[in-house]
């Protein structure tokens, strides 16, 4: 055997773990996926060649439609919020303090994200009772009546948006952490020199330079929220009516209550090319607003 | 100066190549599922829901069976689930994946699903062995053998029930200043009631789902928010077992009835009852915490059946401190029950095995073992005792089986195949229509006729 194709040889083994690993847990799923929307199958009986009908059934859907609105609500308020509260501390804990202060604010800030969704969401329940809860004891000690958190539509997906900023923003936070901490110091003094201070320092010198870490928090944070399910599934199940039903739970709902498993691959398919078109147009909006040293 | 090591890259990644090839042989059983429970095994799979220590729970009805059929192993198996929904879902994708049990513990919320894909009926077995479950028969109300009624067969032998009864909070009343209502309390009486509660309790505590919820009030109401239907059928069966007693086939839901004026009128009812403060906005799914709420003296009344009273116990609420009444008339004072029981699946190839299990476990001595403590009440009658309830129990506890004699016309949960998602349209639109003002209720009501309607036509096709 030739050295050459010894080191193909080589690469095909060192490959054929993470190809088996895509192909078996990634592409085998959304092939699947993809054939079963086209089919009307209950697990019971044997699935039925629809064609497009599941697709042109969702078009029609009030469900869908208030799922997609709903989550699209979600992801504008949830992402921005994450983002720029995660900012904000990131470029306070970044300041001066001493180091076991940044220390103490890293790990705190990045705590909630290790816990279970599920967890936290029961504990968030709790809290937020309309008649037993502490938050609303809290208020009342101020005179403040009752909200009905999480059982009125005004109020729940408030709630869900504050929850999952609440358990998310570490993790943005620590993407602009290292952000941060790459900025050279003497575009700093220069821009001192130059009278840049405050906001102006933030706006012209840090948020240009940190901008590649932007794109890359705020893909992610897109993607995930596009995928929210956890804490309006465990806080709300959707309700109330269909306020806080998110697209996930819908494909949720549809494949493991209402076993259309067809609808649910159909839903699924939709929300996938969402997130691409997305994450595509993100990355065409970066071409303008992201700069690179 | 460093010291090279004689372990070569080559030999680290050879040495890790072995540990996952060894790893994965070792974990070949998993990844084949060749362990999951029931595969590949001979025993008589009864699948339950609940944790693994529901499932130890009821080994000894396991062994109790083995001793009197060696011949037949029993393995039980749980699963855990939200709700009866969630484990619908489960033992679906139990069937689909090849592993499906052999007898499933299944609730009236899924009794017409089993009924009308998965289930046997047990008709020919009941007919066979008359003899051997005559006395059970004589020992159960028919309302509850009805309920498991379909298309004219008998899908499952009901082992407990509940119904939708009142459980109110005497310290609460106590401190209000107000007496317990009697059994002939109407509507009007209850909003009194609950008017008559001030200061840190909420006057009606309830759950948004298809027992406890809206239905009840639709029920004394004397309609649904489905159209109801009696099956024809099961003469034999009648005849056999309750001579004399006219009772049908089993109930059909096959339609919406969401906007008829009655139904609007109880969720209106409600909703005021919200509006005033006098009952909470109803949260989705079951009342775990609210065990905890009511023993704590913070839940004036709240619709529950017998199942509440181990719980409340072990919450250290004592038999003086909380009564059950029945659900206060309307129109009518018809009352929502559900019950469960088991069922032997259409693809079990151990049929007869099955019906050995079952018309074991509906017999008294394994009911005795199965139901030890009021965690639910006995379909049995004789079972349903003072002994029972001694020390823990409400005083008229004796009205958690009454309710069937006192109105005979008292119908199961309604649930028909499409259970799924008639709950969830029922539990969106009700919620919709809690959550707003007077004209909120029509629409939402609209909106639930069109989704219900959406789910009859689409199982049409």
């Amino acid at each position: 055997m030739t050295t050459d194709s010894r080191g193909t040889l080589l690469r095909w083994i060192f490959l054929a773990p993470t190809m088996l690993g895509v192909g078996l847990f990634v592409l085998v799923p959304i092939v699947g996926s993809l054939v079963l929307a086209f089919f009307r199958w209950d697990i019971i009986t044997s699935p039925r060649f629809v064609g497009l009908q599941n697709f042109t059934d969702l078009a029609a859907d009030s469900t869908v439609a208030v799922s997609f609105l709903n989550t699209a609500v979600f992801v504008v308020v949830a992402v921005a919020a994450q983002l720029a509260i995660a900012m904000l501390l990131a470029v306070l804990v970044q300041s001066r303090m001493p180091a076991w202060l940044r220390v103490f604010f890293r790990s705190t800030f990045f705590f909630p994200l290790v816990l279970s969704a599920a967890s936290v969401s029961i504990l968030m329940k709790y809290l937020f009772n309309e008649s037993y809860g502490v938050i609303n004891w809290a208020l009342s000690l101020v005179g403040i009546p009752a909200v009905p958190w999480l059982t009125s539509p005004q109020w729940a997906m408030v709630v869900v948006i504050a929850v999952y900023v609440w358990q998310n923003f570490g993790f943005s936070f620590l993407l602009f952490i290292g952000g941060l901490a790459a900025v050279p110091q003497e575009v700093y003094e220069a821009g001192a020199i130059d009278g840049a201070t405050g906001w102006r320092r933030f706006r012209h010198l840090t948020l240009p330079l940190v901008s590649p870490t932007v794109l890359v928090a705020s893909v992610m944070a897109i993607i995930s929220a596009l995928q929210v399910f956890d804490q309006p599934y465990v806080l709300t199940r959707g309700g109330p009516g269909d306020s806080t039903r998110t697209v996930v739970m819908v494909i949720y709902e549809s494949a493991f209550r209402e076993l259309e498993f067809g609808r649910a691959s159909a839903i699924g398919l939709v929300l996938m090319v969402l997130i691409m078109l997305v994450t595509a147009a993100q990355f065409r909006l970066a071409r303008r607003f992201v700069f690179y040293q | 100066m460093a010291t090279r090591s004689p372990l070569t890259r080559r030999a680290l990644l050879g040495a890790a190549g072995l540990a996952g090839v060894a790893g994965t042989a070792a974990a070949w059983p998993r990844l084949t599922g060749a362990d999951i429970p029931g595969r590949g095994d001979d025993a008589l799979t009864v699948l339950i829901l609940g944790t693994a220590q529901d499932a130890a729970g009821r080994q000894q009805i396991a062994d109790a069976f083995t001793e009197e059929h060696p011949d037949i192993p029993v393995r039980i198996q749980s699963v855990q689930a939200t709700d009866w929904g969630d484990f619908f879902a489960k033992i679906l994708t139990m069937v689909a994946s090849g592993t499906q049990p052999d007898v499933v513990y299944t609730a009236t919320e899924g009794a017409q699903l089993f009924a009308e894909r998965l289930a046997l009926p047990l008709d020919d077995y009941l007919l066979r062995d008359a003899d051997a479950v005559r006395d059970y028969f004589e020992d159960v109300h028919p309302s509850l053998i009805e309920a498991f009624m379909y298309k004219g067969s008998l899908y499952q032998l009901p082992l407990d029930f509940n119904a939708a009864n009142m459980y109110l909070n005497l310290d609460v009343l106590e401190r209000n200043g107000l007496e317990m209502p009697g059994e002939d309390w109407n509507r009007d009486d209850f909003t009194e009631l609950l008017r008559g509660m001030q200061g840190d309790a909420t006057p009606y505590y309830w759950t948004n789902r298809l027992f406890g919820g809206i239905v009840p009030w639709l029920y004394v109401n004397d309609t649904s928010f489905l159209t109801e239907e009696r099956a024809q059928g099961g003469e034999q069966l009648w005849s056999t077992f309750y001579p004399g007693e006219e009772r049908s086939g089993g109930y059909l839901w096959t339609g919406s009835n969401a906007t008829h004026e009655r139904v609007h009128e109880s969720v209106e009812y409600l909703r005021t009852l919200v509006q005033d403060g006098l009952a909470v906005r109803p949260e989705e799914g079951g009342g775990n915490t609210l065990v905890g709420l009511f023993a704590s003296g913070r839940i004036g009344s709240t619709p529950a059946g017998g199942y509440w009273v181990q719980g409340l116990a072990e919450g250290g609420m004592t038999a003086e401190q909380y009564d059950v009444q029945f659900f206060p008339r309307w129109r009518t004072q018809r009352h929502q029950f559900g019950a469960a029981g088991y069922a032997v699946m259409k693809t079990t190839e151990k049929a007869d095995q099955a019906w050995e299990w079952i018309k074991f476990t509906a017999s008294k001595q394994a009911m005795q073992l199965a139901f030890p403590t009021p965690s639910t009440t006995p379909t049995r009658r004789s079972m349903v005792t003072d002994s029972l309830y001694t020390g823990v129990g409400p005083e008229h506890w004796s009205r958690f089986y009454d309710t069937l004699d006192r109105f005979p016309t008292s119908g199961p949960i309604p649930a028909p195949p499409q259970q799924a998602a008639v709950e969830t349209a029922l539990i969106r639109n009700i919620s919709t229509a809690l959550s707003g003002g007077a004209g909120g209720v029509a629409r939402a009501l609209a909106a639930l006729d069109r989704d219900l309607r959406a789910v009859f036509t689409e199982e049409d096709a």
